[in-house]
This record gives C-alpha cells, structure tokens and sequence, in this order.
C-alpha cells in the first residue's frame, strides 16, 4: 500500500492528540505532526514519547510558519532536541533567515514550495536559491501550491524536473484563491493526474485538506486516486524540454 | 555586449533568452555552437553572417530601457492578479522614439470593478511619460481578461480583438512588472492548444507539429492580412503607406516566428525522445520549452533557428539586413525633414509609385519577402518540408 496519511494540522490544527485519535480508524500509514504557529511546537515535541506513533511507517514534523524575535534558533534548538532524526522536517522557506542552522540538519530538512502568497519559493526557480543555501535539502511538494500558482501544472513539471531526487514528501489538497487548503476537487484530482507519472509511489501524500472526521476516508481515496498513475522516472525526453 | 546586458535588466522572470538557451543548451538536445548561452542571437547570427545590424542593436538598447522606464512609471498598479503587458515594437526590441505604445491591463483572478480604475492610472501615468497611444481599434489600450483569452479559441466568441490578443501575447508581449499573471495566461492559452490536440499525442506519430496552435497563428496572420484592405476602405487609404510595410515586415515576421515555434515540436526533438513525450502524455514539458522559445523575441527566434543553417547563412544576412534597415528607417528622427515613419504615415495613395522613400522601404519589404521565399520555399531544406507539409494545407 502506497504512503498514505494526513497532516494533523488539517484535522484539528494544533490538537494533534485528537488528529490522532481520528487518525486510529482510518488506514493511514503515514502522518505529519504539524505545529504551524510557534507556542503549539515545544508541547508536541514534549510529547511525542507518549504518542502512539508504532503504526505509522512514515513520520515527518511540519515546523512553525511563521517566526518572530528569537523563535526560528528556539524552534531549531528544540527540533534538534526532540525530532528523531530520520523524521523530515518540513519548512517554509520564507521563514528561513538563519541558513547556517538549518544546514546543520542536512538532509532532515524539506523545503515546502509556496503558494501565490508568498513572495518567495513559488517556482523552481525561486526554489533554486533555498537548495544553493541548503544543498542536502529534500523537497516537500505542496501540489496545491504548485496548482495555485500555475493551473496547467507545469511549474509543477519544472519542480519535479529540477528537484525531483531531492523528493521527500507531498502536500496533497486543493488551495483556493483564498490559499486556504481545501478538499480535493474533481478539477484538482485531473490537474494532479497528469503530473502523477513523474512521482515514485514510493513518495509519502500528506493530506493537508480542511475535512471533517467523516470524509477522510473520502479524502484518502480521492488522493490515492489523483495520484495512482504509474510513476516514469523523468527521463530523457521530458528532462531534455 | 548588448545580450548581457539586456539579460541582467530583463531576467526577473528566469525566462529571458538567455536562460532560455542556456538551460536548453545543457540537454541533450544537440545545438550548433557553443556560445548561445552568452550572446544574443541576433548578434550570433551577425557574427556568422559578418554583418553589422546597428539599427537593431541601438531599437534593442532602447527598447530595453524605454521598458524600464514604463515599468517604473507604472510601478505599483499591476497585482499577482493582474500583469501590464506590452506588444509590438515595445514587445519585440523594435522600438524607437515614435513607436506607439500598444499595452493592456491582463486580468486573471477575482472580478473587481476596480480594475477599470487601474486602467485608466496606466493610461494617465503613460501620457506622463510621453507614450504614444495605441490604434484606434481598441484591441490594446484597455482591460483584457484571461478567461475569455484561453476559453474562447475558436467559435463564434472569439472576436478579432480576442485571437489578436492572444496570438500577440503568446507571439509578442512583455509583462512591465509583475509577470505572475501574464506568466499563468500564457501556460493555460499553450495547454489548450497543446492537451487538445489529438494529433500530438498520437503515438504511431513519429513527431508532431502543434496543428491546433499553428493553425491559429495561421488565422491570425490572415485576419492581419485581411484587415489590412478593411482598413484601406475604413480610413480612406490614411496611413496605407505605412501600414503596408509593416504587413510585409513586421508583421510577417510575426507569423514566421510563431510557424517556426510550431516547428520546434518537430524540430528539436530526436524521435526516441517525442515517443517518451507523447507516451508519458504530459503536456507540461512541451509547455515548458515553447514557452522558452517564445520568451525570445520575434527576432530572436528567427535567428536562433536560423543559425543552424549554414546552408542558409546568406540568406538569412539578406532577411536581417532588410529587416535592420526597416528597423532604421523607423527610428529615423529626419533630422530637419520629416521623419520617415510621418512621411509615410501621411503619404496619399496616388503619390506612392513616385515617393522615394516609399520606394525605398518597399525594396527592404522585397528584399525580406525574397530571403523568406529562400528559407521556407527552396526544395531540399527541412523547413521547405515543414512548410510544405503544415504551412500550407
């Protein structure tokens, strides 16, 4: 069975004990414990001893999005403290002011591409200059982003092009005008379907959409489905345009 | 040098010629020559060719910076929702002090009323800075919305205005600031042209060229063409002079581009890499690099392609020479005459056989039209083929 979960953010933002619990009835096997505003990251990273994490195969941390004064070093000096270290950690790159610590964390780091927002790391190109300054980055693909931005998905393309060996992980959801990550569309499941042959199913999908505990299992299956195509590695013709 | 130049003011998108070539030169793709990635192609092809093009190289500096200019006199109306976009002689490096300036306010994103507002501040602020109005046919000069652009190919919406807007933003157009919107129409007009052509994704084919696309621009070139006599008639023959040598040069040279880009499909790719493209069925990769192509100017495309020719070299001199002193001629300020461009822009009908300047610049339209009929109609050459095969029938 493909990677598979949900962002614990998506299901109950900074209460990821309850994500969790919602999470135990479903047949996820991946998941990524998120603490995207900065108080809710040193409880979660206190508390993933007590978590019941044993059966997922796939476990990543979403750092804080938004940093103020000190808070980028703290958050450092607290992932580096508590995250296992085979665990990804995703970032925004418009957080980062502090290179030289990140790049301590080598290849744990995952660089998450933007949405229209954002004034940096939206394209390959803005991505280049985060992979210069953190050459072991991975990459975490928000394909909702990457669809914001360029409907045809072909910044997608030019992502998965560039920086494809550097895949770690996928943001799966729609984002609307609003940048607000929604449930898949019928839309966003085509636009995804095409660029589905250029991810490995052996790339983890986070689910990042909003949903109710109702509809994951509809969530699930949608993004399995956006993304069941299968994988031809980027090979000549498609790296050679 | 004037290609690092213009690399270094123009490159905010990534998309410059320069990058183009450059990344373009590092597939496996083989190019002849070495030296795309630091030099213009035009002032390539006038290395090759041993020619001097003054004309184009001073239109080039100047345009470059008249750009500049605008952007800065504009700066802080344009939104990720909304890109000001120039065509013609602003688009194409071509332009000098008495170009008009042909632009619009490119929307793609939630309706606003407001967005007339912002219109008629470009419209003010380019007065301010001296810009020449564009035609009075009301194609540019005004708002242009990107879901009418990429819906409406075909069928009875798609009004001349629609497909010379879309055909010129894809052919000929710059964004003055904020590219995302330009950027995002541009992708979505080339997806449609692209996922709804059958004849690309079929994968008996060997290569293709983008019919869909071709044969628009096609239409395109034939509706400038048409509505070329239309306005001899609607403006009693004012500005026939003019008109007329810009149909037979820059305009022309419009179509050539954009044939030329359709040929790319066929062109630069070896056949094992088109099977691996139409089997994987993703557009996005023949998106990617038409959009490198067209990021180049007209010109520029031109000469890119042509430098792989040395069969054609001479030619290809005769075909920039005549356009250079086109180029030339328009930007002649006259010195204490009339400039050539208002000469010719007031010149009556019956006064043509006997007006020298006329007369001259028909020699260049000639002498361009000879060196096309030389690269694209002489048997034996690939692009004969190509055009024989997909520019005609």
């Amino acid at each position: 069975m493909r990677l598979i979960g949900f962002s614990t953010g998506a299901l109950a933002r900074a209460d990821f004990r309850l994500a969790l619990f919602e999470l135990e009835q479903t047949a996820t096997n991946s998941v990524e414990l998120s603490a995207l505003r900065f108080p809710e990251l040193q409880p979660l990273l206190e508390s993933l001893s007590s978590l019941h994490l044993s059966r997922y195969q796939y476990i990543s941390l979403h750092a804080p999005s938004n940093f103020q004064g000190n808070q980028e070093l703290e958050a450092a000096a607290l992932l580096k403290q508590f995250a296992p270290a085979s665990w990804p950690i995703v970032i925004h790159p418009d957080t980062i002011q502090h290179f030289e610590i990140w790049r301590t964390f080598g290849r744990q780091v995952a660089i998450e591409n933007m949405d229209r927002r954002k004034g940096k790391g939206r394209t390959a190109n803005e991505l280049r200059e985060f992979f210069v300054q953190l050459p072991e980055a991975r990459l975490c693909f928000d394909v909702g982003h990457a669809r914001q931005f360029d409907t045809t998905m072909t910044e997608a393309y030019r992502m998965v092009r560039l920086f494809g060996d550097r895949l770690c992980q996928l943001h799966v959801s729609e984002v609307n005008s609003a940048s607000q990550h929604d449930r898949l569309s019928f839309a966003a499941i085509l636009a995804y379907e095409q660029i589905a042959n250029l991810i490995s199913e052996s790339i983890p999908l986070i689910i990042e959409s909003r949903v109710g505990t109702k509809e994951i299992e509809s969530e699930l299956t949608n993004a399995e489905k956006a993304f069941r195509v299968h994988w031809v590695p980027l090979s000549r013709a498609t790296q050679a345009v | 040098m004037g290609g690092p130049r213009a690399f270094q003011m123009l490159c905010d998108c990534h998309r410059c010629w320069h990058h183009a070539l450059g990344e373009f030169e590092l597939t496996s793709i083989a190019w002849q020559g070495t030296q795309l990635a630091s030099i213009n192609p035009i002032e390539r092809l006038a290395e090759m060719t041993g020619s001097k093009w003054s004309n184009l190289n001073h239109a080039r500096e100047y345009t470059i910076a008249r750009r500049i200019e605008l952007q800065q006199a504009l700066a802080g109306i344009d939104t990720d929702d909304t890109s000001i976009v120039v065509f013609g002689s602003l688009a194409r490096d071509e332009a000098s002090e008495g170009s008009d300036t042909d632009w619009t306010l490119l929307v793609d994103g939630i309706s606003d009323p407001l967005h007339v507002n912002s219109a008629q501040e470009i419209e003010r602020r380019l007065i301010l800075a001296g810009a020449i109005r564009p035609g009075p046919e009301g194609t540019f000069g005004s708002l242009a919305f990107s879901h009418q652009i990429v819906h409406w190919i075909g069928g009875e919406d798609d009004s001349n205005a629609n497909t010379t807007r879309r055909i010129l933003l894809l052919l000929e157009s710059k964004a003055l600031g904020n590219p995302a919107a330009w950027n995002r129409v541009l992708d979505n007009i080339l997806y449609r042209y692209l996922t709804e052509d059958r004849g690309i994704w079929d994968r008996q084919k060997r290569r293709a060229v983008p019919l869909f696309l071709l044969n628009d621009i096609t239409r395109y070139w034939r509706i400038m063409v048409v509505d070329f006599a239309y306005k001899q008639r609607a403006r009693a023959n004012r500005g026939y002079a003019l008109r007329s040598i810009k149909l037979g040069l820059s305009r022309k040279l419009i179509f050539v581009s954009g044939l030329l880009t359709c040929f790319t499909g066929y062109l630069d790719f070896t056949d094992d890499q088109w099977f691996e493209l139409s089997h994987a069925g993703n557009p996005q990769p023949l998106i990617d690099r038409l959009r490198s192509v067209l990021n180049m100017t007209p010109l520029e495309n031109v000469a890119t392609r042509l430098a792989r020719y040395p069969h054609a070299l001479e030619s290809a001199k005769r075909l920039f020479d005549a356009y250079d002193e086109f180029v030339g001629l328009l930007a002649d300020s006259g010195g204490t005459q009339k400039p050539p461009r208002d000469h010719l822009e007031g010149l009556p009908v019956d006064e043509l056989e006997s007006d020298k300047i006329f007369l001259h610049a028909q020699g260049m339209r000639r002498r361009f039209g000879e060196a096309l009929h030389e690269l694209f109609l002489k048997p034996g050459t690939e692009l004969y083929e190509l055009t024989l095969r997909y520019g005609v029938f």
